[in-house]
Order: structure tokens, then C-alpha cells, then sequence
């Protein structure tokens, strides 16, 4: 049972990261400024190692499948990630505001996942506190800087937070069993991490004037935890798979 | 574009306005910044190239992937361009006597022979 | 990745070519010493007035070659199969704009801002290596390019990191490292392909096959027509004659093709052991100078990507621009 609920946790953070890997990914060589395109292409590949790294967890520990054929093989209804991660890269205030939110959202989850009672997220989460490090640094000082500049450059940030908040906030759209795994101590849940996250993002919002989104009237965008994705999910998933199912025996 | 392009990310831009001109102004890659690079722990930051960033703090964030991202590095150091203070070109002459001041150097002093001579005239 | 292989002339060359000539001719003496004594230029030294025209344009179109020649490869980013090929990809990409930075900078310490090289080679004015202007078809083609096309960098670039500017060579130092990491993948993914299924084998000979005449190209015309002056070659701005360079790329890179069992699309390719040298049929070489001019399959596309990024970066690089700091250009 506690099986179960621990790969249903570890396949909807994995997912994400795989998704959102992808979609960063996509800026590789047309990023505003050459040095950001650098940045920004190692943290979309951090995201995608993240996500091997999950799902090699779900083999090795939990019976699960070869992380290949699970990352690129599987139907669309089996994806767990939520909708924020999905959405096309836009213009890049919408990636850079996904990117502040959606970091600060995985930097408070494997934070907690450092007391973990499931010892293989445990020790991948100490293992990754540097790298996450730099992605909410990063994360905080365009933040900060875009909003500081004023004028069209804050605007675009304000409208960007705007559209990806009730987006972000399904991150932590509630998952079966969650009791069960915050009885067992493997992670506090999702409630808590949203408080932590809410608390972590403001403080930087705050900084950067920005207003956000009243979290008692907002609607937080869930389904994708249930399977239940947006129309730009099916077609991504086509592509990351199109090579392999040339021919799904062969080595590539 | 009429054509498809073999790039998928490519038909996801919209590239419907990119046949118009377009002038980068000067600026617009902000500023120069040299970047220092630290191996381990004790060494010598060593210049190893340089960052355009708008400030010293995002400077130093670039230059964390574009410096720091493949060999061992545990600090870097980030300076405008514009204050680094060197000497011209061609005053390397300046140095050029380097070498022959021997005085400054341990190979400049023959405490041996002048030991061994002292020791010479005292044998019996 | 990708060395230029072959520097463009320009229209205006004659014009400069009367400059040099007030070139101080003591100071031109005592810096071709330099050179001949294997000393290498600085950015502060006094250079002849052609040398740095020529290194600019070398350089610059070195650094816009890697810039272009992120987009082919990026074409598979989303599709590289499986977790470790698709980390390398992504890796060796963001190496590509890596390379382009270091090279930008290093053109820089010359006098040219980064932003007028983006201007030139958006304009069209300034060129990139020719081979980009051709699609990445299939898979099979991304392995072709990190195996064969990198490796004819490499064959340039450590060519070029034994020239005389000395922040070009700091660049391309670094840059060699990085390339035997993409020679090494490309390498690796190209024997998948080459070990593996009947219909693997095949997309790989096919893609081979598309990409020999580029390859060929890649290295410039023969120096029977190639009017580069032997000046460059003393002042060690061009190291290497594009035959002789070609010559070493087929050399070392034709046999570990057919080892594989695979075919290159020339009868005639064949090393002639008397003179130690290749011999192949003459590539179109009218076809380079139509890609160079803009009527490849992909130069339309190219540039208008890199409009698209300009354009759509320039509000995130406005926002944070100040006018009023103390500028200056890399220091090395």
C-alpha cells in the first residue's frame, strides 16, 4: 500500500521535472542573451536528470519499469505532471516566472524530503541541495532585476505571474494516501509544502513589487496529478518518443 | 515561413515577423565583467575569460555556467573589465632585467663554497 | 564545435589591403619577429592594420558558426531517444553557445562589440560555416554531424590554437577540450546506429550520404583556387592549406567509417599510397558559393531563427541595460 502512494509521489515529481526539462530545454541556443541561454540550458538539464534520477529510483527500489522506456514510452493518461509544466515556453518572462515559481516549489519539496523516512529520497535530496541552490538564486535575481527596471519589463512580470500562479499552485494538488505517507514520515504532504512555498515565493515578490495573487480566492489549476492533462501535453510527449518507437527493441 | 521546418521547436515560434530587419543596439549585450576562477580550496583565482551582465551579482550568475559548469571550481571572482588596471604592451621591457638581479634570488648567494672555504683553513 | 573551416573574403578587401601599406614598417618588422619567434600577440601590441581586419573576420565567423550551428543539433533536442542521449545533446549544444561566447569575447579584445557582429551576421553581411545551411533530416544526421562534422573542426581548430593571437588561442584551447567530449558522443551514437538494426544502418548510410558533399565543402576550395595569401599564413592567422587540412580529416576519419561497413558516396575516394595523399572527385564547388550566397536549403531558415531570438530577447536584454557604466572591451 505505502508502496503505492511512495511511487505515486516519486512518478508526479519526476514527471514534472521531465517535462519542465523539456520545455527549458527548448531555449538551448535561443535564450535572450548568450550567457543566460547557457544558464538556463543546465538547469533544464539539471531538471532532466532529476527526473532519470526519480525514476531510477522507482526501478531499483519499487519494482518500477527501465526509466527509458518509462520517461518516453508511456500514455499520455499515465503522466502525473501538473499543467504548469506543460504549457509551451511562450515569450521568456512566462518561462522565467514558471522557472521562479516552479523552483521554489521543488527546492521547498526536497528540502523536506532531507528528513525523509524513505531513504533513497533522502539521500537524493542532500545530493541535489547545491544544484537547486542555484536555480532559486538564479530564479530570484531576474526576478528581482526585471521587476526593478520598471516600465514594460515589470508589466510583462506582473501579467506573467498572473497566468502562471493558478498554475503553479496545482503543484500541489492533493494525492491519494498523502496521509498515509505523511503518517509514515516519507514527506509532510502537499498542504504544507504549499504554505512553505507561498511563504518563500512572497518573500521575493514582496522584494520585487509585485502583487500576488490573493491565495483565498484563487482556483488552482489540478487534474494533472489524476491524469487529466492540456491539449499541449500529447503532442510533446509524440516528439520525445518519435525516435524510439522507430523501432521500441532497438538501442538508440 | 511557408515551409515546414525539420525543427519542431522551430514551428512552435511564431516566425512570422522575422524576415523584417533587426539592429542589436550597442549596450544591448550589456557590460564586460572578467571572470576569476578558483580550483579548489587555497588556490590562486585564476583569470579564465569573461561575462557580458548587466551587473557585478548577475555577472557572477553567469559566469557560475559558463566558467563553473564542467571543471573543478569551488569560488569565482567576477570584475568589470573597464577597472582592471594593466600596464601597456609595450613597457614589458620594464621586466626585462628581470633575471639578471641575482641578488634577489637564492641562487644569488654561495654560502657552500664560502662554508667550505672557512672549513678548508681550519683543517690542520 | 565548429571551426569556421574556411574564412570568407570580402568586397571591401582591396580598400584595406592599401592601408596596410602605412603600416609602420619598423613596428611591422619587429612584430613579424615576434611571430617567427613563435611569440603570440596580445591585445594591447601594436598589429598591422590587415592583421587584425583578418582576425576579426576570422574569429567573428568562427564564433557565428557555432552560434548558427546550435540550431541543426537543437533540431533533436525534444526527440533525442532516451535519458542519457538526450543529457549529451542538450550538453553539447549549450557547448555550441558556450564556444560562441568565448569567441565573441576574444574578437572583442580586437575592437568589435559583440553587438556588431550579431548586427553583421544577422544582416547577412558577416558568414558562418556553409555546412549548417543543411537540415538535420533524421536522427542519423545528428550522429553524422557530432562525429564527422566535429571531428573536422577539431581538424581546424587545433590548427588554429597554434596561431598567433593569444586570447583566440586561450579560446580555442578550451574549446578542443570540449570538443573530444562531442566527438566522443557523436562517436558513440553513431556506432549505436552503425551496430545495430537493418533499418538503423540504413537511415545512418543515408544520412552519411547527405552529409558527404557538406563534409567535403567544409574545409573551403582546393588551393589551387583559393586565394589566400601566403601573408596570413606568416603572420599565423590561417595554419593549415584547406587541402592539407582536408587531407588530414580524411586521413584519420574515412577509414573509421569503413570499418564500420558503411560506404561514402565517392568511387573515386581512395588514399594514394605513393603520395600518402587522398584523391576523391572534385565536390560542386559552384554549389558552396551558391550556399555561401544564400540559396542552401537552410540559410533562410537560420537567419530568421536567430531574428526570432534577437527580437524576442531584446526587451529581457533592454530592461537591464545601462548606459551611463564605465564600458569596456575583455581586457584578454
Amino acid at each position: 500500500m505505502m508502496k503505492n502512494a511512495i511511487a505515486e509521489l516519486i512518478t508526479k515529481m519526476a514527471d514534472d521535472e521531465l517535462i519542465l526539462g523539456h520545455r527549458n530545454s527548448e531555449w538551448t541556443g535561443l535564450g535572450p542573451v548568450m550567457e543566460e541561454d547557457i544558464a538556463f540550458s543546465s538547469m533544464a538539464q539539471d531538471k532532466i536528470g532529476h527526473a532519470w534520477a526519480l525514476y531510477r529510483i522507482l526501478q531499483e527500489q519499487l519494482d518500477g519499469e527501465d526509466p527509458d522506456q518509462f520517461a518516453f514510452m508511456r500514455a499520455e493518461q499515465d503522466f502525473k505532471c501538473c499543467h504548469l509544466v506543460e504549457m509551451p515556453i511562450g515569450t521568456y518572462d512566462f518561462s522565467l516566472m514558471r522557472h521562479f515559481l516552479f523552483d521554489h516549489a521543488e527546492a521547498v519539496r526536497y528540502d523536506s524530503l532531507q528528513q525523509s523516512s524513505f531513504e533513497p529520497l533522502q539521500q537524493l535530496s542532500r545530493k541535489l541541495k547545491g544544484e537547486l541552490k542555484y536555480h532559486t538564486l538564479h530564479a530570484d535575481a531576474w526576478i528581482l532585476q526585471l521587476c526593478k527596471a520598471g516600465g514594460e519589463s515589470y508589466e510583462r512580470m506582473q501579467a506573467a505571474l498572473d497566468q502562471c500562479f493558478p498554475l503553479a499552485a496545482g503543484i500541489f494538488e492533493p494525492g491519494n494516501d498523502e496521509q498515509g505517507l505523511i503518517n509514515a514520515g516519507i514527506y509532510p504532504g502537499e498542504q504544507a509544502l504549499y504554505q512553505r512555498w507561498l511563504d518563500a515565493v512572497n518573500t521575493v515578490l514582496v522584494k520585487a513589487s509585485l502583487n500576488m495573487p490573493d491565495p483565498a480566492t484563487l482556483i488552482p489549476q489540478y487534474g494533472g496529478r489524476k491524469g487529466n492533462h492540456t491539449p499541449h501535453l500529447q503532442p510533446l510527449l509524440q516528439e520525445m518518443g518519435e525516435v524510439f518507437r522507430l523501432d521500441p527493441t532497438a538501442r538508440w | 515561413m511557408n515551409n515546414q521546418s525539420f525543427d519542431p521547436r522551430v514551428n512552435r515560434l511564431k516566425l512570422g515577423n522575422a524576415d523584417e530587419p533587426i539592429k542589436v543596439e550597442e549596450g544591448e549585450n550589456w557590460n564586460s565583467y572578467e571572470v576569476f576562477h578558483q580550483e579548489k580550496r587555497g588556490a590562486h583565482h585564476e583569470h579564465v575569460g569573461c561575462v557580458h551582465a548587466p551587473d557585478p551579482q548577475m555577472a557572477l550568475v553567469f559566469a557560475k555556467e559558463q566558467f563553473g559548469r564542467r571543471k573543478k571550481c569551488v569560488n569565482l571572482w567576477v570584475v568589470r573589465s573597464a577597472d582592471i588596471l594593466a600596464f601597456d604592451a609595450e613597457d614589458e621591457d620594464m621586466f626585462a632585467n628581470n633575471q639578471e638581479k641575482t641578488y634577489r634570488d637564492a641562487s644569488g648567494f654561495k654560502v657552500m663554497e664560502k662554508i667550505n672555504k672557512v672549513k678548508g683553513s681550519k683543517a690542520p | 564545435m565548429y571551426g569556421g573551416g574556411y574564412i570568407f573574403d570580402e568586397p571591401n578587401k582591396k580598400q584595406l589591403r592599401d592601408e596596410q601599406l602605412h603600416d609602420d614598417p619598423e613596428k611591422l618588422a619587429a612584430f613579424e619577429d615576434r611571430i617567427a619567434r613563435g611569440e603570440k600577440i596580445e591585445p594591447g601590441d601594436w598589429m598591422p592594420v590587415e592583421y587584425r581586419r583578418q582576425l576579426i573576420r576570422l574569429i567573428e565567423q568562427h564564433a557565428h558558426s557555432e552560434v548558427i550551428g546550435a540550431l541543426p543539433e537543437g533540431t533533436w533536442i525534444t526527440r533525442a531517444p532516451g535519458f542519457k542521449r538526450k543529457l549529451a545533446l542538450i550538453a553539447k549544444v549549450q557547448d555550441e553557445v558556450g564556444h560562441g561566447q568565448l569567441l565573441y569575447n576574444a574578437a572583442e579584445t580586437l575592437g568589435k562589440t559583440r553587438e556588431s557582429m550579431i548586427n553583421d551576421l544577422l544582416s547577412g553581411k558577416s558568414k558562418y560555416s556553409n555546412v549548417f545551411n543543411y537540415p538535420a533530416m533524421t536522427w542519423a544526421d545528428v550522429t553524422v554531424i557530432g562525429f564527422l562534422i566535429d571531428a573536422a573542426a577539431i581538424v581546424n581548430q587545433v590548427a588554429n590554437s597554434k596561431g598567433s593571437y593569444g586570447p583566440y588561442c586561450r579560446a580555442l584551447e578550451r574549446i578542443c577540450y570540449e570538443e573530444s567530449f562531442h566527438l566522443k558522443q557523436g562517436h558513440d551514437a553513431l556506432l549505436e546506429l552503425a551496430t545495430g538494426t537493418p533499418m538503423q544502418k540504413a537511415m545512418l548510410q543515408d544520412a552519411l550520404n547527405r552529409w558527404w558533399q557538406p563534409i567535403m565543402h567544409f574545409f573551403g576550395p582546393p588551393d589551387k583556387v583559393s586565394s589566400h595569401s601566403e601573408k596570413l599564413m606568416q603572420w599565423k592567422v590561417k595554419m593549415a592549406s584547406n587541402d592539407d587540412m582536408r587531407n588530414q580529416f580524411l586521413d584519420t576519419y574515412v577509414p573509421k567509417i569503413w570499418e564500420l561497413g558503411l560506404s561514402l558516396p565517392d568511387p573515386l575516394l581512395h588514399k594514394n599510397t605513393a603520395t600518402g595523399r587522398w584523391e576523391y572527385t572534385d565536390p560542386d564547388w559552384d554549389l558552396f558559393f551558391k550556399v555561401i550566397n544564400g540559396d542552401g536549403p537552410c540559410n533562410k531558415e537560420r537567419l530568421q531563427v536567430r531574428r526570432w531570438a534577437e527580437a524576442e530577447g531584446r526587451w529581457v536584454r533592454k530592461a537591464l541595460m545601462n548606459i551611463s557604466e564605465r564600458k569596456a572591451m575583455p581586457v584578454a
